[in-house]
């Protein structure tokens, strides 16, 4: 009776490639805001793999979970933007490569 | 092809094309404009999924709250950092993405259990509350200190240099 | 009881190590007290002397030696005992040591006496008497070794006892140098034969199975590695200029040391070694030739040299080639006998100088005749007879080890050696009689205040030793047979040709005698010498032949400049090129390596996701 939707492998695959597109902008971009915007897509394809597998089993602690992910992207997100923030305000430039005081 | 199917490609092909539009915009703003595009996407595949309570807090808490915080930290930087290059060094992280993106599709499709077919199905909002509450209450206990804990450190990280706890609060 | 006092033991031990507790007192308890340490060493050597005495009258006679043995290192099939051996050579050459030392230290509580040292000196002396006594009744070589290193010791101890004269450091370095030299070669030897026979011990080593262990080329290579110790303990050619430099000790130290007991010892090891010894042709050959050119060279430099100590000195050098010639020849008891008797008339010799010495404080033999030498009676009879002993004049003592040596090289089949000898024969009685002359004549008498200080107390006690020694040179001529019979055994060397040889060789005495009258002793002698009058000639002998500028040239050129600097540069741009080459290395692959190190957050990143790409990769196929 239960409609059959798309085979799990599809959402992984789905999953997988968002995921590695936050990969890209985290490495690529030279600007640490994008790094967050990264953090933030990859963060978005683990909770569609929490939701899907959620339903394979047919268990709630994977939506249940997805919450908690949730909350902690929201403290994470909120962290990193202050500490973007006060490093703008200490060197005056947002771009990682310039922090490189450890440096040989 | 069942409609649900249909509709499930259609969601991941939104999300697919906004997630990668954000990566590849120039100005921060843009980028996340379209990230709340993906994440709009995202809450939709949430109620194909059969968890609509979860796709409405995608979208209260992840576009409103999390993606309005990002564009006003956004706006407090100079003009001048708003705008980017052209992405530059794209080759080493590209190489990276592919590889990562065939490993991942490889282990994915040699996994057995991929192949089987999601059956569509609905929590009340009801259930799901219940459910949190009555076997995962301290996880949310703590995931509300959790969220204290980063009050407390964005305030602490934010302050300007030379200020004293006695002084006026900066947010 | 009676056994217990029979027991050799007991004496054997006495006589060898109450100098040592002598030693040890003095240098603990007794160094304010001079007297007292004069006392405790002369009543130490008088026991040892007691000692000695007991055992040669006791064992005149026996059959076999006495020997006792306990194991001291057992490694395999090593063995290393000590011991003591009483054999009739080492009791006669304990016997005379301590005859001797008694006599010295006797001289030199008269000699030393007002000297600031004088408790360290009898110190020194009664060391060198327990590691000289123990030298000669040792059992195993390695013990031998050891005392001989003592020996070496002691000597350094003395010829630098007058330490803050600079020239008497050198020449306690120099000697104890040298010797060391001989010392390393003679090691050697004795670990070579230690290694093939297994056993240290001298008996062992003597005997015919050992040797048959050993081949021939090893036993000559072994025996002349051992000599060269005997080279350098005897100050033979080559290592033999530092013994008229030990000239620079007191007299009496010179009288013992380097007269009649340590330079001795070589010739003791030669002896005491004689059977292993004797079996390699080649080696006796070569110690025959140096011997003889020790006895010759030294000879030389006898003629033309001023100072008195130095003149007996190269004396002693070239007789101490007389009785290795002797040795070598194949006769036992012609070294043996010639080593007792020398060690009588020349520590006679030396002790009537050191009276001289010690009452004119020169040693310039033309100063000491002009202030008079001549006047002190008992030294001047002394020095003659002393002097005519060791000419080979009968029938002083001297003439019949003389005269058995010479019958010994006779023996051999090329003449050369014997000519050799009788050359040396006339140059000894040459130079020993130019000093008696010059001193008996001399040219212009100062007058000295003539207090003979006959009722002296130091003037006796210089004077006992001498008469004593005197008596034993004019008597131990003609203990020839009996003492023949204790150190040779049965086996009684054939006369042959005694006549002729006896008239040749006394009459070269005389001659050498007549000459040194004609130039020294007459009314109007010119006093030069007729090698004196070629010049070259004298420099040549006054230089002692430049060997000290060959050594000298040696360790400057080659040893310093070649040797050292090479080693030195070696370090400096090898070694310590390569250590810091590699630290260079280290520093600069590190700073290679370090640009992975960009401090750049991305691509620490891009390393975390690239690892995790791997892991997964990992886990897709294992």
């Amino acid at each position: 009776m239960s409609p059959m939707i798309v085979p799990l492998g599809h959402v992984f695959v789905l999953a997988g490639v968002i995921f590695s597109m936050g990969l890209l902008c985290l490495v690529a971009h030279r600007n640490l805001i994008m790094t967050l915007v990264g953090v933030e897509v990859m963060m978005n394809a683990s909770l569609i793999v929490f939701v899907a597998a959620s339903l394979r089993w047919r268990l709630m602690e994977g939506q249940a979970f997805m919450l908690f992910i949730l909350a902690v992207a929201a403290a994470e997100v909120s962290v990193g933007l202050a500490l973007v923030f006060s490093l703008y305000r200490r060197t005056g430039s947002i771009d990682p490569d310039t922090y490189d005081i450890l440096k040989w | 092809m069942t409609p649900y199917a249909a509709i499930f490609y259609l969601l991941s092909g939104i999300i697919l094309a906004a997630t990668a539009m954000a990566v590849t915009r120039r100005k921060p703003v843009h980028a996340v404009l379209y990230l709340v595009v993906a994440f709009l996407g995202t809450a939709a595949l949430f109620f194909l999924l059969g968890a609509p309570f979860l796709a409405a807090f995608m979208v209260i808490i992840y576009v409103g709250a999390i993606m309005v915080l990002f564009l006003f930290v956004i706006m407090l930087f100079q003009p001048s950092l708003r705008e980017l290059g052209r992405l530059p060094q794209w080759g080493p992280a590209a190489l990276l993405g592919v590889a990562f993106l065939a490993v991942a599709v490889v282990m994915v499709l040699k996994d057995p259990g991929s192949g089987m077919v999601l059956q569509g199905a609905g929590v009340k909002p009801r259930d799901f509350g219940h459910f949190v509450f009555d076997r995962y209450w301290l996880a949310v206990e703590i995931v509300s200190i959790l969220l204290l804990v980063a009050l407390v450190a964005v305030i602490q990280v934010g302050r300007k240099r030379g200020e004293d706890s006695a002084g006026a609060e900066e947010e | 009881m009676t056994s217990w006092l029979q027991d050799p033991s007991l004496a054997a031990t006495l006589a060898t190590w109450l100098p040592f507790i002598s030693f040890l007192l003095i240098l603990i308890f007794t160094r304010e007290h001079r007297r007292l340490s004069g006392g405790i060493a002369v009543a130490a050597v008088a026991g040892s002397l007691a000692g000695a005495l007991f055992l040669l009258i006791r064992h005149w006679g026996d059959a076999q030696p006495i020997q006792y043995s306990a194991r001291w290192v057992v490694a395999g099939s090593l063995s290393i005992p000590f011991g003591y051996l009483l054999d009739a050579v080492s009791l006669t050459m304990l016997f005379l040591v301590a005859g001797i030392s008694l006599l010295v230290q006797v001289y030199s509580l008269g000699y030393m006496a007002g000297d600031s040292g004088f408790s360290r000196y009898f110190a020194f002396q009664s060391l060198f008497a327990w590691a000289m006594m123990n030298l000669s009744i040792s059992l195993a070589t390695l013990q031998l070794y050891a005392f001989w290193e003592l020996v070496g010791l002691s000597s350094y101890l003395l010829i630098g006892f007058w330490y803050e004269r600079f020239s008497a450091t050198q020449a306690g370095k120099k000697a104890f140098v040298m010797t060391r030299l001989g010392d390393v070669s003679f090691f050697i030897g004795l670990l070579l034969v230690l290694l093939h026979i297994g056993n240290s011990g001298i008996p062992e080593m003597n005997s015919p199975e050992a040797v048959a262990r050993m081949d021939p080329g090893l036993l000559t290579l072994a025996a002349l590695l051992i000599f060269g110790g005997i080279v350098g303990k005897s100050a033979q050619f080559p290592l033999m200029t530092w013994l008229p430099d030990a000239m620079e000790g007191p007299t009496p130290v010179s009288a013992l040391l380097h007269s009649a007991t340590m330079v001795a010892a070589g010739v003791f090891l030669f002896a005491r070694l004689f059977p292993f010894l004797s079996r390699s042709a080649d080696a006796m050959t070569v110690f025959l030739a140096i011997g003889t050119v020790s006895m010759l060279l030294a000879s030389t430099m006898a003629i033309v040299s001023r100072d008195i100590k130095r003149v007996w000195a190269y004396s002693t050098i070239s007789q101490l080639g007389l009785m290795i010639m002797g040795l070598a020849a194949g006769s036992l008891f012609a070294g043996g006998f010639h080593l007792t008797t020398h060690a009588a008339f020349k520590a006679l010799l030396f002790l009537c100088s050191g009276v001289w010495v010690h009452r004119y404080g020169t040693n310039d033999v033309y100063e000491i005749s002009g202030r008079g030498g001549r006047r002190l009676k008992i030294p001047m009879v002394c020095l003659v007879i002393a002097a005519a002993a060791l000419s080979g004049l009968p029938p002083f003592s001297g003439f019949f080890s003389k005269e058995i040596i010479l019958a010994a090289l006779a023996g051999l089949k090329n003449p050369l050696w014997l000519a050799a000898g009788l050359i040396g024969a006339f140059l000894t009685s040459y130079y020993a009689f130019r000093l008696v002359f010059i001193i008996l004549s001399p040219r212009e008498e100062v007058r000295e205040e003539s207090g003979h200080h006959e009722g002296d107390a130091a003037y006796w006690v210089m004077g006992v030793p001498l008469l004593i020694l005197a008596g034993v040179t004019l008597m131990l001529g003609f203990a020839v047979t009996p003492l023949r019979e204790f150190l040779a055994g049965s086996t009684v060397h054939p006369g042959g040709n005694d006549g002729w040889l006896f008239y040749i060789s006394t009459g070269l005495a005389a001659l050498g005698v007549g000459v040194a009258w004609f130039e020294f002793g007459r009314r109007a002698a010119p006093r030069i010498g007729f090698v004196e009058r070629i010049a070259p000639l004298r420099e040549l002998f006054a230089q002692r032949w430049y060997l000290d500028h060959l050594y000298q040239w040696f360790v400057h050129i080659v040893i310093d400049r070649v040797l050292s600097r090479g080693c030195t540069r070696n370090e400096d741009r090898v070694i310590n090129e390569a250590i810091d080459g590699f630290c260079r290395f280290t520093l600069d692959s590190g700073r290679v390596f370090a640009f992975l190190q960009s401090g750049k957050v991305r691509y620490n990143l891009m390393v975390m996701f690239g690892v995790l790409v791997l892991v997964a990769l990992y886990f897709l196929f294992a």
